[in-house]
């Protein structure tokens, strides 16, 4: 405190400074009252100009503290007993009565470590001592350090952590702080350069020159107005708070931010890596395993699938036909039922269902519409027989249905190796052009590629076996992170092909259907689940599976003209549980694979390409391209933006901070080090001019015109030493002398040292 | 000549061992006297340009006393003589031939008071003693005595009834400097000190002629680096191409300059000639050497003002960066 007393306030631009981080301060204060119970904050904002005044204007310690005492006594009273005014007779003097024994209450219970115990009435005085000392620590900041910016930094931080974590709107107070903050900062610069100038003797006067004052409140005004009106993008990141809890707690709540393995909707963009997750969807009670279809997809666009609904009424559920055939009649079958039961807080509006879905128990299911579960409203279905899913609805559209236990039967098959084997490969038009689409601009190497994998194989069946097992056979990887997105141009199945070669089950099904084209065999790309995790079993060979967001899966489906839609299974490490008769089973599969990103889904936003199987259902019956651009770059982001790469981030740059405010300290020490190990005789011409560097680059250039021995003298007097001018004379004597040094480096080495760690200091 | 205390702490013995004699006599003029002795070592001459009274002759005689030298003091008049400095011959009536009787010229230290006032025909004759270190009178030539210093001095040029020194004869002095008026303290020092008896009466030699010889050989030794002499040809080249400057420097200015840089660094006993010792000396060496251009005379520029001006804008040589 002494040191503040000594000195007078160096100039009005300093008491402006002082108005501002008292501004400032108060941004701290005015949030309070949404984040605690404190009721009122003027008493406080009052208080804090009170004490800032006294201390701004130096007043003794031996009145400013009584007085800051009263101050906070008034304070207190004014919130605490504002029955009864100050001056009367019950009035201050019970409040400083009551102030007493509470003060004395708690300072026991502070000794006894019992904090939680403090009564509001000592926390709010405490409250008022901080703010007290906040104001001199402010004022100690501005007129002696000279530096502002911690208080700017910790004042922004507090504001946006408020407004992030709490129900704080900061918007405006953000731009208030920084506007002010920036007026202080760029002020108390000027002053610290005006000082330094002083100290070399180049400046006189510390007048701020209004040109210069008119320039920098010009350059505020404009940009933070060009700030505040330039249109925005949307937050381009999640909502912090469910994102955090995510990493750390694993929740599956809502997915938005990172990517995550799950059902989603939206295929139109593949690629990039993700995290497991293994929430559970449902429950399935079944006898065989088997994949569980969801939908498939029919268009390759290049970066993804996308597909054409075409909706019908469905028959199998309420007539008991088939309304969308996978085989032949020829194929042969074994009817199943199964029962599958979704988890908690999982709602899909379509059916997953193995094989080829042959009926659906109306009298044994149970939904919810608009998430009310004992809603009777009737179901109707849907299918959509390009990509065999389907849908559930009431009469009205816009209702949400999430279909919470269903039963159906199913045809489960078995193939003929021998009857795949002979397929003529007759395909009917309407199958070759819906399956055989490519992209124009794909690229030709792929096509080539599958010529050289089927080469050899004459039947269809052979030649699909062949590119199914291409992948393994070729050091294919299993991945599921830093799995690349394609950039524009570029082609996923190429980039997976040529490029990358690992990925995971959507690279693999994607490649292989796209393979399989080329060669003029009509493919869909098909999206479920795996069998899932077998838990229990129960009577009559019936087994429980529980299946989870990282089951989800995409696999292929070829077709036979005389079989039907056979499908395979191109992942490494998968194997789908298809039975072949010569015992060659299809691969299966596995990992579950799409994108997912997004939001929380309420219920009939349109949306999400990858709504995750956590999250509702709704909304599949919308249309097939649903997914937006933005959707697309929330999934990009949050899959390029992993925890770890975000802390190395954040360390590197907290890094790269301190060494650009140190790099002086740094290139200093470097100095040091470097010349102690090469310091000698020879050297020594070089280390005094990487004094004379140094010097200059720590602000202390010197003048062409100035000799170096005037230069030392200045150097030296602001130094208070008499190193430079002895270093100088060696240095004279060597360049301008002409002599040779002769442990001249030994006897100076600790002068120039002092001097660079001065610098330092 | 600033900060000497600070920048040169060290003092060559015999050297301040005669300033300090010619200080009991001339009082608070140590710059001045430096000045002149570095002329003195460095074979140079020095024009003072003042008014009378304040001390030149006095100081030049304590100088040639200081010395033990032989003393001459020649008061330049309208109707001087060439041969009233040189010295004349004289028919001798006993041997019957001609007799040379030496002028004032031929003494070890010279005054040459108020130079201006004569005519130019005398002045040259003066001249050509200082360049030379020879007269020549009736076809013979005629050593000087070694050690030779001339210490001129001429009135300011507003006062009538001068005659100028031509530029070239200018160039012919080491330096050129004002003595000044003593400050108040000084000039009352001045009075206590001559109030009995003056004190240049006590003055006794603290140096041989032979001893000052040997000094002046050392002082060529003095080492000049090759930046330093740079640093001498980048200021006076910078007079010439100076835009006020009609006329600058020439390369005697040059030699100049680094004889004196020589003999300041001797007598700060130094073995080398640092950029100090030119940044300080150039003013008095150069200021004579350049002529104005009418711009620069009508804009009230001095020359003082222009070799500032020159030398705060030439470099100095520090080393390369050598890493």
């Amino acid at each position: 405190m002494k040191r503040m007393f000594n000195k007078q306030p160096s100039s009005i631009t300093h008491l402006f400074i002082y108005a501002l981080a008292f501004l400032i301060l108060w941004e701290w204060l005015r949030p309070i009252p949404s984040v605690t119970n404190t009721g009122q904050i003027e008493v406080f904002v009052w208080f804090a100009l009170f004490s800032a005044a006294m201390i701004y204007l130096r007043v003794n310690l031996v009145y400013m503290i009584p007085s800051l005492l009263i101050g906070s006594i008034y304070g207190l009273h004014y919130i605490f007993n504002n029955q009864a005014p100050f001056l009367s007779r019950d009035g201050g003097i019970e409040t400083v009565k009551y102030f007493l024994s509470d003060f004395l209450y708690n300072f026991q219970l502070m000794f006894t470590w019992q904090l939680s115990s403090l009564t509001p009435f000592f926390r709010t005085f405490l409250l008022f001592l901080l703010l007290g000392l906040i104001c001199y620590l402010l004022y100690f900041w501005i007129f002696h350090t000279r530096k502002i910016f911690f208080f700017l930094l910790a004042s922004i931080i507090y504001i946006t952590v408020l407004d992030t974590f709490t129900v704080v709107d900061a918007s405006m107070a953000i731009i208030r702080v920084v506007v002010i903050g920036f007026f202080m900062m760029t002020l108390l610069h000027m002053l610290k350069i005006q000082d330094e100038e002083k100290e070399v003797g180049r400046r006189s006067n510390t007048f701020i020159s209004s040109a210069w004052m008119y320039t920098l409140i010009f350059m505020i005004l404009i940009a933070t107005s060009v700030g505040y009106a330039a249109p925005k993008f949307e937050p381009q990141w999640a909502d912090p708070v469910p994102t955090f809890k995510q990493y750390v707690l694993g929740e599956s709540g809502t997915g938005t931010g990172t990517r995550r393995v799950g059902y989603g909707e939206n295929d139109e963009r593949l690629g990039g890596g993700f995290v497991q997750d293994f929430g559970t969807v449902f429950y399935a009670e079944v006898e065989e395993p088997s994949y569980w279809r969801g939908e498939s997809k029919h268009e390759y666009t290049g970066f993804g699938w996308t597909n054409e609904p075409v909706m019908r009424d469905s028959y199998a559920v309420f007539e008991e036909e088939i309304d969308y055939y996978m085989f032949r009649d020829s194929v042969e079958v074994d009817e199943l039922e199964v029962t599958i039961t979704m988890g908690d807080g999982v709602g899909f509006n379509h059916l997953f269902y193995p094989g080829q879905l042959t009926s659906y128990d109306t009298d044994a299911h149970r939904y919810a519409v608009n998430g009310d579960s004992g809603s009777n409203a009737p179901l109707t279905f849907m299918t959509d027989v390009n990509a065999g899913k389907i849908i559930a609805q009431t009469a009205n559209e816009n209702d949400d249905v999430s279909l919470i236990e269903y039963t159906l039967s199913y045809d489960n098959p078995s193939f003929s190796i021998n009857a795949l084997q002979n397929d003529p490969g007759d395909d009917p038009e309407s199958i070759r052009e819906l399956y055989l689409q490519l992209p124009e601009d794909l690229p030709d190497r792929i096509g080539d590629l599958a010529e050289e994998i089927v080469e050899g194989y004459d039947n269809r069946y052979d030649q699909v076996v062949a590119v199914e097992q291409y992948f393994s056979r070729n050091g294919f990887e299993y991945r599921t992170t830093d799995v690349p997105i394609p950039e524009e141009g570029q082609d996923y199945v190429d980039q997976f092909l040529f490029e990358t070669q690992y990925g995971y089950c959507d690279n693999y099904s994607t490649a292989m259907a796209v393979l399989l084209r080329t060669l003029d065999i009509p493919t869909r790309w098909v999206k479920g689940f795996t069998e899932g995790e077998e838990i229990d079993t129960l009577e009559d060979g019936v087994r429980r599976y529980e299946i989870s967001n990282s089951n989800a899966h995409s696999w292929v489906e070829v077709f036979f003209p005389e079989v039907g839609w056979v499908p395979f299974e191109p992942t490494q490490g998968f194997d789908n549980n298809v039975e072949f008769y010569e015992e060659r089973e299809e691969i299966e599969i596995d990992i579950d694979t799409d994108r997912t990103n997004d939001e929380n889904d309420t219920p009939s936003n349109d949306r999400d390409p990858l709504v995750d199987f956590g999250e509702n259902d709704d909304d599949f019956s919308s249309s097939p391209g649903s997914g937006s651009d933005r959707e697309r770059d929330g999934g990009l982001l949050s899959t390029s933006i992993s925890a770890k790469s975000f802390w190395i981030s954040l360390i590197v740059i907290l890094f790269v901070f301190l060494a650009y405010r140190k790099q002086n300290i740094i290139q200093n020490k470097y100095f040091l080090l470097r010349y102690r190990l090469i310091g000698n005789d020879e050297t020594f011409k070089s280390a005094y001019q990487r004094l004379l560097w140094i010097l200059s680059n720590e602000g202390l250039p010197r003048e062409e015109d100035e000799t170096l021995r005037e230069y030392a003298i200045r150097i030296d007097r602001m130094l208070n030493s008499g190193t430079m001018s002895q270093l100088t004379r060696t240095y004279e004597k060597l360049y301008y002398g002409g002599q040779v040094a002769d442990g001249e480096w030994d006897r100076n080495r600790s002068s120039w040292e002092e001097i660079v760690k001065l610098m330092n200091s | 000549m600033k900060r000497r205390d600070e920048a040169s702490a060290m003092k060559q013995p015999q050297v301040y061992k005669m300033i300090e004699n010619v200080e009991r006599v001339v009082v608070g003029k140590t710059k001045e006297i430096e000045l002149s002795f570095i002329a003195l070592l460095s074979g140079g001459h020095v024009l003072l340009d003042d008014v009378p009274g304040v001390g030149k002759t006095m100081m030049v005689r304590a100088i040639a006393k200081t010395l033990g030298a032989d003393f001459k003091r020649i008061q330049f008049t309208p109707d001087l003589l060439p041969s009233d400095v040189t010295g004349v011959s004289v028919f001798n009536q006993k041997t019957m031939e001609f007799q040379f009787r030496p002028g004032p010229v031929m003494a070890n230290v010279v005054l040459a008071d108020e130079i201006n006032r004569t005519s130019p025909k005398t002045q040259a004759a003066l001249l050509e003693a200082l360049e030379e270190g020879s007269v020549t009178t009736d076809g013979e030539t005629r050593e000087l005595q070694n050690p030779f210093f001339v210490m001129a001095t001429q009135n300011p040029i507003e006062y009538g009834g001068t005659y100028p020194l031509p530029e070239a004869q200018l160039d012919r002095f080491l330096f050129k400097f004002k003595i000044g008026y003593p400050t108040i303290e000084e000039e009352i020092d001045v009075l206590n000190r001559v109030e009995k008896t003056h004190p240049i009466e006590s003055l006794q030699p603290v140096l041989s002629l032979d001893d000052l010889v040997t000094i002046q050989q050392q002082v060529k030794n003095v080492y000049v680096d090759e930046s330093v002499k740079k640093y001498i040809v980048n200021i006076v080249n910078a007079t010439r191409e100076h835009h006020s400057v009609y006329l600058g420097a020439s390369p005697r200015a040059s030699i100049a300059l680094m004889k004196a840089g020589q003999a300041y660094a001797f007598m700060q006993d130094r073995e080398f000639v640092v950029p100090d010792d030119i940044k300080a000396l150039a003013p008095f060496a150069l200021q004579h050497r350049i002529l104005l251009n009418s711009d620069a005379k009508l804009s009230n520029t001095t020359n003082e003002r222009v070799i500032k001006d020159v030398i705060d804008k030439v470099p100095i040589p520090v080393g390369e960066k050598s890493f």
